[in-house]
Order: C-alpha cells, then sequence, then structure tokens
C-alpha cells in the first residue's frame, strides 16, 4: 500500500491541503453576492433611499447619529441570525414557534408579514415614482412589476437576472460621489455622527424611527437566518458568512451616509423639502446635471426590483417554517399552501395599497419603514431569547456583554416606538 | 434539489404499516373518545382531593421505557411562584376538564430532569418529529394522552396544522381535540429531549421500518440537532446506509455536526470511496481528529484515498479488493469473499504474481464451480479484466467503461499492481457529482 501512497503524492502533491473544493464554492457564493451583501443592497431600496434623503434634507447633519446607530444594531443583529441559522439549522419562525409556542409563533409570522407588506408596497412606490418622473402612470409600471417579478421568481429564472437588479441597484454608489462634489461640511457631518441631539418634534421622532426600520429591516433578519439554513452552511463556513453580513451591512451604513451627506449638503441648504422623486433626485445634480434624474430612476428601479424580488420569497419560504421545515420553490402549491399564499398575499396586497388613487408615494415610502420599526421589536426580543438559549445555541450563546448591548438596542428601538405612538396620540 | 417529498414506499415497508395501524391503540373506540390534548392542558388549574385549587400545570412529565406508549410519571405544576414535581402516583383524574390529585398533601420539590424522561410541551410540541407513515418531518403540533393498559399514556401526535392553529384561541376552542387528525404515536419518532435525544424504542423501531434512502430524505429536512439525534437513534450499520444516500452538501453538514468518534464509527462503515470524499472537504483538523479515532488500518486506508484529486480514477476508485496470488488456493479465496462478506463488494477475487503484479479478476461463480484443492493459476484465462492506471482522468474511466460493457473496473499503480476497483455505482457518483457542481453556480432553487 506505500505504494498507492506514493503514486498518491505523484498525482496530489498538496495532499494536506486545507482549501476544499466546497469551500471555494461556498467562499464564490458569498464573497460576490452573498445574503449580506444582497440583504444590504436591498436595504438600500427606494424606501431606504427616501428615508435617508428625507432625514439629510430636512436636518441636514444633526441626525446622522441615528443611522451610525442603526448601522451598529444592523450589523449585530445580521450577525445574531447569521449565527442562528449556522448553528440551529432552523429558520426564524420555526425556531420561535418551538422555544416560545403556538402563539408566539403565529405572531412572529404575523409581523414579518404586515411589515413585508409594508416593505413591498414601498417597493413598488419606487417603482412607481420613478416611472412617474418619465411620466409613465403607476397603474401600468406597478402591475408590469408585480408581474415581472412573479413570473422571473416563480419561473427560477431569478437567478439569471438578479445580477442585472444587483448592478442598477449599485447605481446609488453614485451618492458617494456625488456626496464629496457636494462639498459638505465634514466637520458637521462628524459632530452629526458622535454627538446625539434632534429636535423633539413629532416629524423628528419619525424620521429617527424609519430611519431604524428602513436599516435594521424585519425581513432582513429572516433573510439572512433562512439562507445560512437553505444553502445548508455549517460551522465551518460561519466565518466567510460573517465576513459577509458585516459586509453587507457596513455597505448599507455607508450608501446611507452618503445620502444623508449629499442631501444635507445640496437640498438642506436649498431648504428644498422633498414632496417627490423628482426633488429627491436633485441631490444628485452636482454628479450628474441634468442626468440626475436619470440616474436616481436607475437606481429605484434596480434596488426596487432586487429587493422585490427576494422578499416574498423570503417572507414565503421563514412563514412556510411554522409547518415544521421549510418550504421552498420545488415544492408545489398544492404540498406548500402556506409558502404559495404568503407570496401571494403579499406581491398582491402591496401592488393593491399602491394602486390606490391618490396614493401619497413618498409618505408611504416613510410610514412604511415606521411600520417595520414598530415590527422589528418582538422580533428581536425572540431573537436575544434564543441568542441566549444554551440548549439551542451551545458554545455559540451570546456573552453577558453582548447581550447587553443587545437590551440596549433593544431599548432604542422601543423608545423610538413608544415616543412616534405618544405623538401619534397627543 | 429537493426530491420528491413522498416517495413510493417499499413493499415491505406497506406490509409493515398495515400491521402497524392494526395494532393502534387509537384504533380502539373507547380510547379515542377519552383523549385529553396536552397543549390544551397546560396552564389549567390543578386541584387537590378536597377539589382546592393548588396551582397551574406547567407541563407534563412522561418517562421512556420500552412500552411503545409512554406512561405520564409526573405533573409540574407552578405553585405560587415556585415550579414543583408532583409524582404521577398522586393523579386521581386527568381529563381535559379537570386535573385532580389523590392527596392534600404535596411536598414542594424542584423538578430534577432525570435520564428517559422528556417534557411533553418543552420538548416535544412545536419540535420536529419523523411522522413515519407519510414520510416526512413535521412539527408536532399537539399530543394526546389516554388511560391505557393500567397508566395515562402518550398516544398519538397531532401533526395537522389546523390543530396548531386552535392553540393560538383562548379557552374551550384551544383544549377540544381535532382527533381526526391524530397519527399513532407508534408511527412518529421523536428526537427532542433535554439531553438532546429521546433514546425511545419506539422511535427506534419506527424509523428501522424505513428504507436508507427515505431517511437521507428525512434527514435533509430535518434541524441540526435533530439530524444528530436521528443518526444516534439507528443502529450504527442502517446510519452509515443512510449516510451513503445523502447528498454530498448535506452529509458534509451533518458529518460537521456530530462528534469525531461518532463520525469515525460511521465513517468506516461506509465504503471507502465515498468516506473519502466526505473527509476530503473537511478541515485538515477536523479531518485527523476523525481519523486518528478510526481503526488504524482503516484510517490508513482512508487516508491514501483522500490524497487523491478526485477527478482521477484514484480518487473515485474503492480500495475494498480482495488479492490473492496465483499459487494459492481456491479454498483460500472462498475463505477470504466469506470474511469480508459484511464489506459486501466482494463478487469475485484479483489474482497477481509473485511480484504483487495485475494477473486476471476471478468470479465468485468461477470459484464455486472449481475444486477446493485447486490452485487459483488452474482458473487463470481469458476474458481478462480492464485495468487503468491510478491518474487516469474521469472522462477516458467513462470511456472504458463504455467500450468494455463491463460493470467494474481495476485500478493500478505505475508497477500494475492493483490497488482498487472503480465499479459501476462509483463512475454514477463521480459524474453526479460534477453535474451538481454545475449546477451549483445557478443557485439551488431554494433562497435566490
Amino acid at each position: 500500500m506505500t505504494e498507492v501512497k506514493k503514486a498518491a503524492k505523484k498525482i496530489s502533491p498538496s495532499a494536506a491541503r486545507t482549501i476544499t473544493p466546497r469551500k471555494i464554492r461556498i467562499a464564490a457564493l458569498l464573497s460576490v453576492m452573498g445574503p449580506g451583501v444582497i440583504a444590504g443592497l436591498s436595504d438600500d431600496d427606494p424606501a431606504g433611499i427616501t428615508t435617508y434623503s428625507v432625514l439629510g434634507a430636512k436636518y441636514g447633519y444633526q441626525m446622522l447619529w441615528v443611522l451610525v446607530i442603526s448601522t451598529i444594531a444592523l450589523i449585530l443583529f445580521q450577525d445574531l441570525g447569521a449565527r442562528i441559522g449556522v448553528v440551529t439549522r432552523q429558520g426564524l419562525i420555526g425556531l420561535v414557534r418551538q422555544k416560545y409556542g403556538a402563539r408566539s409563533g403565529v405572531l412572529s409570522a404575523v409581523v414579518l408579514i404586515l411589515a413585508n407588506i409594508g416593505t413591498m408596497t414601498a417597493e413598488f412606490a419606487g417603482i412607481a415614482a420613478a416611472g412617474q418622473l418619465y411620466g409613465y402612470s403607476k397603474y401600468v409600471t406597478v402591475p408590469a412589476a408585480a408581474l415581472i417579478v412573479s413570473f422571473l421568481v416563480l419561473k427560477g429564472s431569478f437567478s439569471r437576472v438578479e445580477k442585472v437588479f444587483f448592478v442598477l441597484s449599485a447605481v446609488f454608489f453614485a451618492y458617494v460621489i456625488a456626496g464629496f462634489l457636494a462639498h459638505p461640511d465634514w466637520g458637521q457631518a462628524f459632530h452629526g455622527m458622535v454627538v446625539p441631539s434632534m429636535p423633539f418634534t413629532k416629524d423628528a421622532v419619525f424620521i429617527a424611527t424609519a430611519t431604524l426600520g428602513t436599516t435594521l429591516a424585519p425581513w432582513g433578519l429572516a433573510f439572512i437566518q433562512s439562507y445560512a439554513v437553505d444553502k445548508r452552511l455549517t460551522r465551518d463556513d460561519l466565518k466567510l458568512l460573517r465576513v459577509d453580513v458585516w459586509t453587507g451591512s457596513l455597505l448599507t451604513g455607508v450608501i446611507g451616509f452618503f445620502v444623508i451627506v449629499t442631501c444635507a449638503a445640496t437640498l438642506n441648504k436649498q431648504h428644498i423639502t422633498i414632496v417627490d422623486a423628482s426633488d429627491a433626485a436633485a441631490a444628485l445634480k452636482p454628479l450628474a446635471g441634468t442626468l440626475a434624474k436619470d440616474l436616481f430612476a436607475i437606481g429605484l428601479v434596480g434596488a426596487a426590483l432586487l429587493a422585490a424580488s427576494i422578499l416574498p420569497l423570503s417572507t414565503a419560504y421563514s412563514v412556510s417554517d411554522l409547518t415544521g421545515r421549510p418550504a421552498a420553490l420545488d415544492d408545489g402549491p398544492k404540498e406548500a399552501p402556506l409558502f404559495y399564499g404568503t407570496f401571494a398575499a403579499i406581491t398582491v396586497l402591496s401592488a393593491l395599497l399602491i394602486l390606490i388613487p391618490g396614493a401619497p408615494l413618498i409618505t408611504i415610502l416613510v410610514v412604511s419603514q415606521i411600520l417595520n420599526a414598530a415590527l422589528l421589536l418582538p422580533l428581536l426580543v425572540y431573537m436575544y431569547g434564543i441568542s441566549k438559549d444554551k440548549r439551542l445555541m451551545g458554545e455559540y450563546s451570546a456573552t453577558k456583554t453582548m447581550l447587553w448591548i443587545y437590551r440596549v438596542i433593544i431599548a432604542i428601538v422601543f423608545v423610538c416606538v413608544g415616543c412616534m405612538l405618544w405623538f401619534t396620540v397627543h | 434539489m429537493k426530491r420528491p417529498p413522498v416517495p413510493v414506499p417499499g413493499i415491505n415497508n406497506v406490509a409493515k404499516r398495515i400491521v402497524g395501524r392494526r395494532d393502534s391503540v387509537l384504533a380502539r373506540k373507547n380510547i379515542r373518545d377519552s383523549l385529553v390534548s396536552v397543549a390544551g392542558l397546560i396552564g389549567r388549574p390543578v386541584r387537590d382531593i378536597e377539589g382546592k385549587d393548588i396551582g397551574r400545570l406547567v407541563d407534563v412529565v412522561v418517562r421512556h421505557g420500552e412500552e411503545t406508549y409512554p406512561p405520564v410519571s409526573g405533573l409540574i405544576v407552578k405553585v405560587g411562584q415556585r415550579k414543583s414535581f408532583i409524582n404521577g402516583a398522586r393523579i386521581s383524574i386527568l381529563t381535559k376538564d379537570e386535573i385532580r390529585l389523590s392527596t392534600t398533601k404535596i411536598n414542594l420539590e424542584d423538578y430534577q430532569r432525570r435520564e428517559g424522561e422528556s417534557l411533553l410541551d418543552g420538548d416535544v410540541i412545536d419540535h420536529q418529529i419523523v411522522d413515519v407513515d407519510g414520510l416526512r418531518v413535521v412539527r408536532s403540533s399537539d399530543l394526546y394522552l389516554a388511560p391505557f393498559d393500567k397508566e395515562i399514556r402518550v398516544v398519538g401526535v397531532d401533526i395537522s396544522f389546523v390543530s396548531f392553529l386552535r392553540r393560538i384561541f383562548p379557552g374551550a376552542i384551544r383544549r377540544r381535540p381535532t382527533p381526526e387528525h391524530v397519527v399513532d404515536w407508534a408511527s412518529v419518532a421523536s428526537l427532542a429531549d433535554g439531553h438532546g435525544v429521546v433514546r425511545t424504542s419506539n422511535s427506534r423501531a419506527a424509523l428501522s421500518q424505513l428504507r436508507p434512502a427515505d431517511l437521507a430524505d428525512l434527514i435533509e429536512d430535518l434541524a441540526g440537532r435533530e439530524q444528530g439525534a436521528l443518526i444516534e437513534l439507528l443502529d450504527p450499520e442502517l446510519a452509515a446506509d443512510v449516510l451513503e444516500e445523502m447528498e454530498e452538501e448535506e452529509l458534509q453538514g451533518l458529518i460537521r455536526g456530530l462528534t469525531s468518534e461518532r463520525s469515525a464509527e460511521l465513517l468506516s462503515r461506509m465504503e471507502p470511496d465515498e468516506s473519502a470524499e466526505v473527509l476530503r472537504d473537511l478541515d485538515e483538523e477536523h479531518r485527523e481528529s476523525i481519523l486518528q479515532v478510526m481503526d488504524a488500518v482503516v484510517a490508513k486506508q482512508l487516508r491514501e484515498l483522500v490524497a487523491f484529486d478526485e477527478t482521477l480514477a484514484g480518487g473515485i476508485m474503492t480500495t475494498h479488493i480482495l488479492i490473492v496470488k496465483e499459487v494459492d488456493t481456491v479454498a483460500h479465496a472462498l475463505k477470504l469473499l466469506v470474511d469480508n462478506r459484511e464489506r459486501d463488494i466482494s463478487d469475485g477475487v484479483v489474482v497477481v504474481d509473485a511480484r504483487g503484479r495485475l494477473v486476471d479478476h476471478i468470479q465468485v461463480v468461477e470459484l464455486v464451480a472449481a475444486k477446493a484443492g485447486d490452485l487459483l493459476s488452474s482458473l487463470i484465462g481469458p476474458p481478462y479484466p480492464t485495468s487503468i492506471n491510478l491518474d487516469t482522468p474521469l472522462d477516458e474511466v467513462v470511456e472504458e467503461f463504455s467500450n468494455n460493457r463491463g460493470s467494474s473496473v481495476i485500478v493500478v499503480d505505475a508497477k500494475n499492481k492493483p490497488v482498487g476497483r472503480i465499479l459501476a455505482d462509483d463512475l454514477v457518483d463521480a459524474l453526479a457529482s460534477q453535474v451538481d457542481r454545475r449546477k451549483f453556480s445557478q443557485g439551488s432553487g431554494g433562497l435566490s
């Protein structure tokens, strides 16, 4: 048998290689368009860009710290979601049902569906807004987008066009350049990032809450966990997944930062308030001049389609996990009614909401994100509970310090939502 | 890349299941009429013999043993702020409307989890279980108790989504059994308890009815901890068969979740080429930790296989070959075959000359037909086996197969010494994993 050994050495000199084919595949999968980066770019969807634009246009640099906190929260909770998915190999909703029982399971599923109908409505609002920049009616653009997205996803050809949407949405990187060209006051920007201050008004609280809700979106948390389960990522892959998640989350923060800074340096200076998409697009004028509108529209459509393709699918996947195992596109509608039901409910209801005559697009975009923040609370609390469960998480359970940080984040979201409710009532 | 959810069961399975159903206690009318929903009981008041409330029910404890239907061994009751254990012997009435004890005195003792016990609400309801009849993984929506064979036992499990939804409602709706969806406890395998595994004879028996391919499908649908639990329940020989049926990616994930000792035990029972494929994709550190606790001979063989490139003959061959010399007798060859029958790869022996070079492959039929005392050299003759080199690329191996229409080729080293064999199924596996790889870049149809 020593002959075999020698022969083996001859054929494959690096007999003790540690980089395996599987690892290369996982690395390739995660490096360019990993779930973290997809979620990150989808967070900069029409709702995200609009919310950040409104924040920058109205309050200048003052409330940049809200984005900083939101981004830290995003990084930590996306990281937690990835960890839960890899370690337990269960989706968030299924795990909540297992740990907290029937009512919590149903509650978390309902929360996820509501939040995602809201966000999906925002995606369609983005499509409608982009269409209106060119004079196309929303009654044409929104149903068309809904049909295209459903067709692509259900026919399984989404993976082929995914890259196109991805590139289109990357147009929002233009804000980074636009940010520099607009000559912002960097000193003030830095001050706004580290010194928390805000006018205690209804509008300010609302936009702060929306910023939290759009950055740390409920669907992203469920998505990252489902992805790890669906792609059978293992503990060995966790390092790569975390790199991806951190990259994606930071990307969200960086783009968000430049959107706010750009709008602060342009719109806020000129005292323009955003009432429709063309106002928001005006922030890109220092960079693109007359092309600002086109650039903004392309980014809006790309990001909207990217998010609209992933959102209903990942929600359907998560919700169907209530029954015991997540369903996927390989199952037919009869085997997986909950999967297809959720998918249809999200797509159809959100498209219909946008089609209500006279629906104010910018308001819908921002309000959907406030809803996100409110619905985020139960999910964050459940994730916190799972993170410290030693039976589920074993050696990956959260440390005491981490638990304190999670508590602080949850408290911040709670205070925001509480203040918002207080203002709504009074 | 999921297979169809409900594979056609084998004839044997069907026969066994029909027997199983006839034995089912759920078929008895008196039992169906007295079912008590466990989910409905949780939170209900617990009364003493005089009818005074002493607390609220938190959980029901059952004892797993050799019996198919585990008996209730006690209740966990919240008395004031404290959770106390009440021994099952003290229960006088346990129906959907009333929980009554046979005593007024209760000593408040904290519940200590004991080996072989599980909490029905905490460990079983809402956890994944395997529905052996339906060949699928589900979450149990509810469990049903009934008095049977002198004790109150778990007799059925509710796996329907309707029953799950019933539980979110308050009061009477929540407590009403919906027994049209109840599956006999004997035909499910529960995989969870506080220690990770319920080693119940019931789950074991239910699972051992299944074919390895069906079990492999089920494992792929389970969560991490439950996967490990299911593998633990199976007898190692069956477990190894199941692992061979699993998809490569799945198998990787599963092995990563098991202890090195268990992995070593299972991998050494699998076909060496398949084990090598799994080991090849592990971290070196992890791979070594498994190989180190393995039988030294098997480990050595696997180390050699792991080193081969999986697109060459050496990387797909199995090293299970029986080598005999020309000067050995037929009786010796037959004995070797019988000794290695466990490996079930022996359709013949490979004959080598005095210097260890390949001469012929002799089929079992030829050996049986010959006299025990004959020398093997007397059986040598055409047709001679096809042989290829260790570094023959996969596509040439395929070509050899299609040219020769044989079911196997022998792999030899540079000196023409036989080192392994490639069977048709090894080739299919190798080709399938290449196809998988090409598909991989296009996504697997699940999430994005």
